[in-house]
C-alpha cells in the first residue's frame, strides 16, 4: 500500500486526516513543520506528500520548492492543502511545484481521488 | 465728465526695485489726487514729476516741458533727477528726442539711447519715453522719462505715463479754461460797473419818472403813469406815477385790465373820454378822480415793453389827435429806456450767473462728500435765482423714494425727509421727469403734508437726470406771495440741475464701488479659508486673517514676499511652484503640505485660480484650507475599518479551525460507526456534520460579504475550460441534489471553449444556485443550461450564460423584489424550513457584477424558478489582478 507523508502543524487536523487515511488502508507518516517535512521526504520512503501551506520553520511553498529542486525528490508528487480557499492559492501552490491542490476542510472522497490519480501517474 | 482711463497695472517689472502692484496702485492714486488738487499749472507740473518719482513706481529722471507758443521752444517747468538743468531751461524747436512727440502728438519710446542724455550729461546711455501733453487736440508740452538702463520700459510704463500725461493735460485744460472764463467774467463786470458809474441816471424808474413828468407838462394833463411789461407773468407793473390822485407804483395789471392793459393787448393807442363810464375800467383805479384817459403801448419794434397813460381830472378836458401825436413822441423814449435797463439788468445777471457757476464747479471738484456738494449747489442756486430757499433730494431706486439731503431756508431743516413718487413738488417731477412751476403751493392739490407747516408760496422743481435716468430732484421756493416763477427762472435752474445730478451720480458710483469692495473685503476678511493674492511675479499682494492664523505670518511680513519661499519647504517647493505656475493659467486644486512660520507643517487643501481683470491675467489667488482634522478623521476611519477587516479575517480563521475539526471528526466517526454497524450513532453524527457544514458556509458568506463591502474582494482572472469547470461543480453539487431526490440535467452546447474570469467566484455562484434549487425542490428536475451568447450591444463583450431552473416552490413577485438583498430570504419562515443564510444570492449578484455580468430571475409561486447569469467571456479588470495567461 502507498506510503503518505502528511506535513501538517495542526495537531487535530493531523490526527483526523491520518486516521481517516489509515482506515482507507494507507501507511501514513507525519511531519509537524516544513523543515521536518523536507528532511523526512529526502529519505525516499514515501510515495506522495500532503503538504499544508501555512507551516512554521519553512512554509509549504518553500518546502515544495526545495523538494522539487532536489534531484532525488523532484519526482515525488505533492498535493497542497490550504485552509484559504482563496483565489490565487491554487496558482501559488502550482507555481511552487505542487502537482495538485485541495482545500480544507477536507472532502475525503475528493482528496482520495486526487491521491489515486497522482499515484497512478507515478507508477 | 471726462473719463479717466486707469492704467492696467500688471506684474511686469522691468524697472528694478519697483514696488508691488498694490504699492504702485497707491502711488498712482496719490499722483491723480495731487493733480486734481492743483490750483495752478505750476502745481500740476510739480505734481506730475513728484508723483512719478515715487519709489513704488521707480522712475528717477523725469521732466515736464511746455511749448512756448511764440518760439516753439520747449520750456522745462518741473523736473527730478536733472540737477544741471534749471526751471525755464529751453530746448529749441525740433531738437532732441522729445521733439518727435511734439510733431505727431504720440508717445515715443527709445529703448536704446546710445548717446549722452540731453538733460543729464552724466547719463551716457539708457532708454527714454516721451509722452505728449495734449489739450483740445493741440500738443502743449511733453513729459520726458529717462532711465540709465536700456530697455527699461514696457507696456505698463506706457500706460502709467500716458495716464499721468492725460490727467495732467485735462487739469491744465481745465485750469486754462477756468482762468479764461474768470478773466472774461471779471472784464464784463468791470465794464458794467463803469457803465453804471457813467450813466448814473440809468436806473429805470427814475428815467421813466423823468419821461413821464415831461410828457405831463407838455401835454398839459393832470397826471399819468408808466408801466413796464413783465414777460414771464404777462402783466404790466406800474413803475412811475404822477399826480393821478395816489401813488400807483407797484400796481400790477393783467393784459386787458384798465387802459394800459387794453393798449398792451391791442398794441394800439386808446382815448377814453370818460373813464368811470368806460366798461373796461379797472377796480384798482375806482378811487381816483380821473375823467379822460389817453394810453399808448411802449414798443420796441413790435415787441411790447410797457405802456404809458395820461389823464385829465377836469371833466371839461378831453383828448384829441394832437395829444396822441405828442404822446407818440414820448413813448419811444420810454420804450428805449426800459429796453436799455432790461439789457443792463440781464447782462449783470448773466455775469453773476457765470461767476456763480464757476464757483460751483470749483466746489464740486473739491468736495467729495455728496451732501456738502449738493448743499453748495443749492446755496448758489438760491442766491442766483433770488429765491427764499430750496431743497435737493436724491432718488433711492431701491425704495423708489426721494430723500432730501440739502435744504436751504425753507422754514425748517427738511434733510432726511422722504418723499414717495408723486408726493409733493419734487415727487411729481421725479415721476413726470419734467420741470414744474407751482404758483401757489398751499392751493396746489399735489402738496405734501410734510410741507404743510411752511411759509412757502410758490415752488419751482426740476428732476435731476443722468442720461434720462432719474437720480434726484431740486426745488426752489418763494415765501413772498408777490414773487412767482417764470421761464427765466427755469432756465437758470436748468443750469444747476445737471451739476447736482453729476454730483449725485459720482457719489453713487463711488458708493457702489466702495460697497462692492467692502463686501468682498468682508468676505475675504472673515473667510475661514486662508486667502492670498499674488501678482504675476508670485509676490504676495494681500492676504486675509485666516492666512495669518494658518501660517503664522502677519500681513506686513507676508505682503511683498514670494509665496512659495514663505510657506514651502525643500521637500514641497517644486510641487508648490508647479501649482503656482499652473494657477496663473487655469484653476488648480490639490492636497499638499505647507510650512508655517515656526517651521511646523500643516496639511492643506490648495486651490489656485488666475485673477483676470479686463481680460488680462494680473496674478493669481491662492486658497488654503487646513485639512489636518479632516486627515485625522479619515485616518481614524481607515484605522477602524482596517481593524474591522482584521477582526473579521482572524475571527473567520479562528472559527474555521475548530469547525474543521468538528466537521472532520464527525465525518470520520460517522464512517467508523457505520463500519461497526452502530447505525443510530451514524445518524447523529450526520446531524453534527451537517450543522458544522452549515455554520462553515455561514462564516464564509459573512466573510465574503464584508470583504465585498469593504472593497477588499478582488476579481482574480484566470483562463479555464468551461466544460471542466461544470463537471467539477456538478460533482460537488451532486450530494445536495440527491438530498431531496432531485434529478439534474445539464444542457451545454459543444462550442463552450474556455473563458477568462474569476474561476472561484463562478464556481461559488453556480454552487449557490444549484444548492438553492436543490433546497427548494423535492423530487423535481433541476436543469443547468450553459451557452455562449452574442454581445448585448454592438461593442459589448461576448457572453456565456448559465441558467439554473428548478421545478420547486417558486416565488411571488413580492418575494422576488427583495431576493438579492442581504439577509432576506424570501420569507422568515423559509429560513427555519429550508435553512440557509440569506446571503447567498446577495453575494452571487455582487460577484456577477464584479465580473461585468448580471443575474436575472423568473419565477412564479408553485411553478419553480429560473436564475440566469450572463458573464463576459473575458473579464475586464485592472491588469494588476491578473497573473495567469
Amino acid at each position: 500500500m502507498a506510503k503518505i507523508l502528511l506535513v501538517e502543524d495542526n495537531e487535530m487536523n493531523r490526527d483526523m486526516l491520518s486516521r481517516r487515511l489509515i482506515r482507507k488502508g494507507y501507511e501514513v507518516a507525519m511531519a509537524v513543520d516544513g523543515r521536518e517535512g523536507v528532511d523526512m521526504a529526502r529519505s525516499g520512503d514515501y510515495d506522495i506528500v500532503l503538504m499544508d501551506m501555512s507551516l512554521p520553520e519553512i512554509d509549504g511553498w518553500e518546502a515544495t520548492r526545495r523538494l522539487k529542486q532536489a534531484a532525488e525528490t523532484k519526482g515525488l508528487p505533492i498535493i497542497a492543502l490550504t485552509a484559504h480557499a482563496m483565489a490565487g492559492d491554487r496558482d501559488r501552490a502550482l507555481e511552487a511545484g505542487c502537482d495538485d491542490y485541495d482545500t480544507k476542510p477536507i472532502d475525503l472522497q475528493r482528496l482520495l481521488g486526487k491521491i489515486e490519480a497522482l499515484l497512478g501517474q507515478s507508477t | 465728465m471726462t473719463e479717466h482711463a486707469s492704467p492696467r497695472l500688471t506684474s511686469e517689472r522691468l524697472i528694478p526695485g519697483r514696488g508691488g502692484l498694490a504699492r504702485r496702485q497707491a502711488a498712482l492714486l496719490r499722483l491723480s489726487t495731487a493733480i486734481a488738487a492743483a490750483h495752478d499749472e505750476a502745481a500740476i507740473y510739480r505734481s506730475v514729476v513728484n508723483g512719478l518719482h515715487d519709489e513704488a513706481l521707480g522712475y528717477n529722471f523725469i521732466g515736464v516741458f511746455v511749448v512756448d507758443e511764440a518760439t516753439g521752444d520747449r520750456v522745462l517747468k518741473a523736473s527730478v533727477g536733472w540737477p544741471d538743468v534749471p526751471v525755464d531751461w529751453r530746448v529749441p524747436f525740433g531738437k532732441g528726442l522729445s521733439a518727435r512727440a511734439l510733431e505727431d502728438g504720440k508717445l515715443h519710446y527709445t529703448a536704446d539711447v546710445t548717446r549722452a542724455s540731453e538733460y543729464l550729461p552724466s547719463l551716457n546711455s539708457g532708454s527714454e519715453v516721451d509722452v505728449p501733453l495734449r489739450v483740445d487736440d493741440t500738443t502743449i508740452g511733453v513729459l520726458v522719462v529717462e532711465s540709465s538702463e536700456p530697455n527699461a520700459f514696457g507696456a505698463e510704463d506706457f500706460e502709467i505715463l500716458t495716464a499721468a500725461a492725460n490727467q495732467a493735460s485735462i487739469a491744465i485744460g481745465r485750469i486754462r479754461l477756468l482762468a479764461a472764463e474768470r478773466r472774461r467774467a471779471d472784464e464784463h463786470k468791470a465794464l458794467l460797473d463803469t457803465m453804471q458809474d457813467l450813466v448814473g441816471e440809468l436806473e429805470l424808474s427814475r428815467v421813466l419818472q423823468a419821461v413821464l413828468e415831461r410828457a405831463v407838462s407838455l401835454l398839459g394833463v393832470t397826471g399819468g403813469e408808466v408801466a413796464i411789461y413783465d414777460e414771464d407773468r404777462r402783466e404790466l407793473v406800474v413803475v412811475a406815477s404822477e399826480n393821478i390822485g395816489k401813488n400807483s407804483t407797484g400796481t400790477r395789471l393783467a393784459l386787458g385790465e384798465g387802459a394800459m392793459g387794453a393798449v398792451a393787448e391791442t398794441l394800439e393807442p386808446l382815448i377814453i373820454p370818460s373813464y368811470h363810464e368806460w366798461l373796461g375800467q379797472s377796480g384798482k383805479y375806482a378811487d381816483v378822480t380821473v375823467h379822460a384817459v389817453m394810453a399808448a403801448p411802449l414798443l420796441i419794434g413790435r415787441r411790447l415793453v410797457g405802456a404809458i397813460a395820461t389823464v385829465h381830472s377836469d371833466p371839461n378836458r378831453v383828448f384829441g389827435p394832437e395829444d396822441l401825436r405828442l404822446v407818440n413822441l414820448f413813448a419811444p423814449q420810454a420804450a428805449i429806456a426800459i429796453e436799455n435797463a432790461r439789457l443792463f439788468t440781464s447782462e449783470r445777471q448773466r455775469a453773476e450767473e457765470q461767476r456763480a457757476l464757476l464757483a460751483t464747479m470749483t466746489d464740486l471738484s473739491s468736495e467729495l462728500e455728496l451732501s456738502k456738494a449738493l448743499q453748495a449747489v443749492l446755496e448758489r442756486a438760491v442766491t442766483l435765482l433770488g429765491v427764499t430757499g430750496g431743497e435737493v433730494a436724491i432718488f433711492d431706486d431701491v425704495t423708489q423714494e426721494l430723500e432730501v439731503v440739502a435744504s436751504e431756508q425753507i422754514g425748517k431743516d427738511s434733510t432726511g425727509t422722504r418723499l414717495k413718487m408723486g408726493e409733493g413738488a419734487m415727487g411729481v417731477v421725479a415721476q413726470t421727469l419734467e420741470p414744474l412751476i407751482i404758483p401757489s403751493y398751499h392751493e396746489w392739490l399735489g402738496q405734501s403734508d410734510k410741507y404743510a407747516d411752511l411759509l412757502v408760496h410758490s415752488v419751482m422743481a426740476a428732476p435731476l437726470l443722468i442720461g434720462g435716468r432719474l437720480v434726484g430732484a431740486i426745488a426752489t421756493v418763494h415765501s413772498d406771495p408777490d414773487r412767482i416763477f417764470g421761464s427765466e427762472d427755469l432756465r437758470l435752474l436748468n443750469l444747476f440741475a445737471p451739476q447736482a445730478a453729476i454730483a449725485i451720480e459720482n457719489a453713487r458710483l463711488y458708493t457702489v464701488a466702495r460697497q462692492q469692495r467692502e463686501y468682498f473685503e468682508t468676505l475675504v476678511e472673515n473667510s475661514p479659508v486662508a486667502i492670498v493674492t499674488l501678482d504675476r511675479e508670485e509676490q504676495i499682494v494681500s492676504c486675509n486673517p485666516a492666512f495669518e492664523r494658518l501660517f503664522g505670518y502677519t500681513k506686513q511680513e507676508a505682503v511683498g514676499s514670494n509665496l512659495d519661499a514663505l510657506i514651502t519647504t525643500e521637500a514641497t517647493r517644486s510641487e508648490a511652484k508647479e501649482y503656482t505656475r499652473e494657477a496663473l493659467d487655469h484653476p488648480v486644486h490639490g492636497i499638499g503640505r505647507r510650512s508655517r512660520k515656526d517651521g511646523s507643517l500643516v496639511d492643506v487643501e490648495v486651490l489656485g485660480v488666475p485673477v483676470i481683470v479686463d481680460g488680462k491675467r494680473v496674478g493669481l489667488m491662492g486658497l488654503y484650507y487646513d485639512i489636518t482634522e479632516l486627515l485625522r478623521a479619515r485616518q481614524a476611519a481607515e484605522d477602524a475599518n482596517s481593524a474591522k477587516s482584521q477582526f473579521l479575517a482572524s475571527m473567520s480563521h479562528e472559527l474555521r479551525t475548530p469547525l474543521n475539526a468538528i466537521i472532520g471528526y464527525s465525518e470520520m466517526v460517522q464512517e467508523e460507526v457505520e463500519d461497526l454497524g452502530h447505525d443510530e450513532l451514524g445518524a447523529d453524527m450526520q446531524r453534527i456534520h451537517t450543522a458544522g457544514k452549515h455554520l462553515l458556509s455561514l462564516i464564509n458568506n459573512v466573510l465574503d460579504l464584508s470583504k465585498i463591502e469593504a472593497g477588499k474582494m478582488d476579481v482574480y482572472a484566470e483562463r479555464f475550460e468551461i466544460r471542466a469547470m461544470l463537471d467539477e461543480v456538478t460533482a460537488t453539487a451532486r450530494p445536495l441534489i440527491d438530498t431531496n431526490h432531485n434529478e439534474l440535467i445539464v444542457r451545454a452546447t459543444t462550442d463552450l471553449g474556455s473563458m477568462r474570469t474569476d474561476l472561484t467566484k463562478v464556481r461559488q455562484i453556480l454552487l449557490n444556485l444549484l444548492s438553492n434549487a436543490s433546497k427548494f425542490t423535492e423530487r423535481g428536475i433541476i436543469t443547468l443550461e450553459v451557452a455562449r451568447e452574442a454581445p448585448l450591444t454592438e461593442d459589448g463583450p461576448q457572453l456565456v450564460s448559465f441558467g439554473v431552473s428548478d421545478t420547486g416552490i417558486g416565488m411571488s413577485p413580492e418575494q422576488m423584489d427583495r431576493l438579492f438583498e442581504a439577509f432576506s430570504q424570501a420569507e422568515a419562515s423559509t429560513t427555519s424550513k429550508y435553512g440557509g443564510t440569506g446571503l447567498g444570492l446577495a453575494i452571487t449578484k455582487k460577484f456577477c457584477q464584479m465580473m461585468g455580468g448580471d443575474i436575472q430571475v423568473e419565477s412564479a409561486s408553485g411553478r419553480g424558478s429560473t436564475f440566469t447569469i450572463r458573464l463576459p467571456v473575458e473579464v475586464a479588470l485592472a491588469p494588476a489582478g491578473s497573473i495567469s495567461d
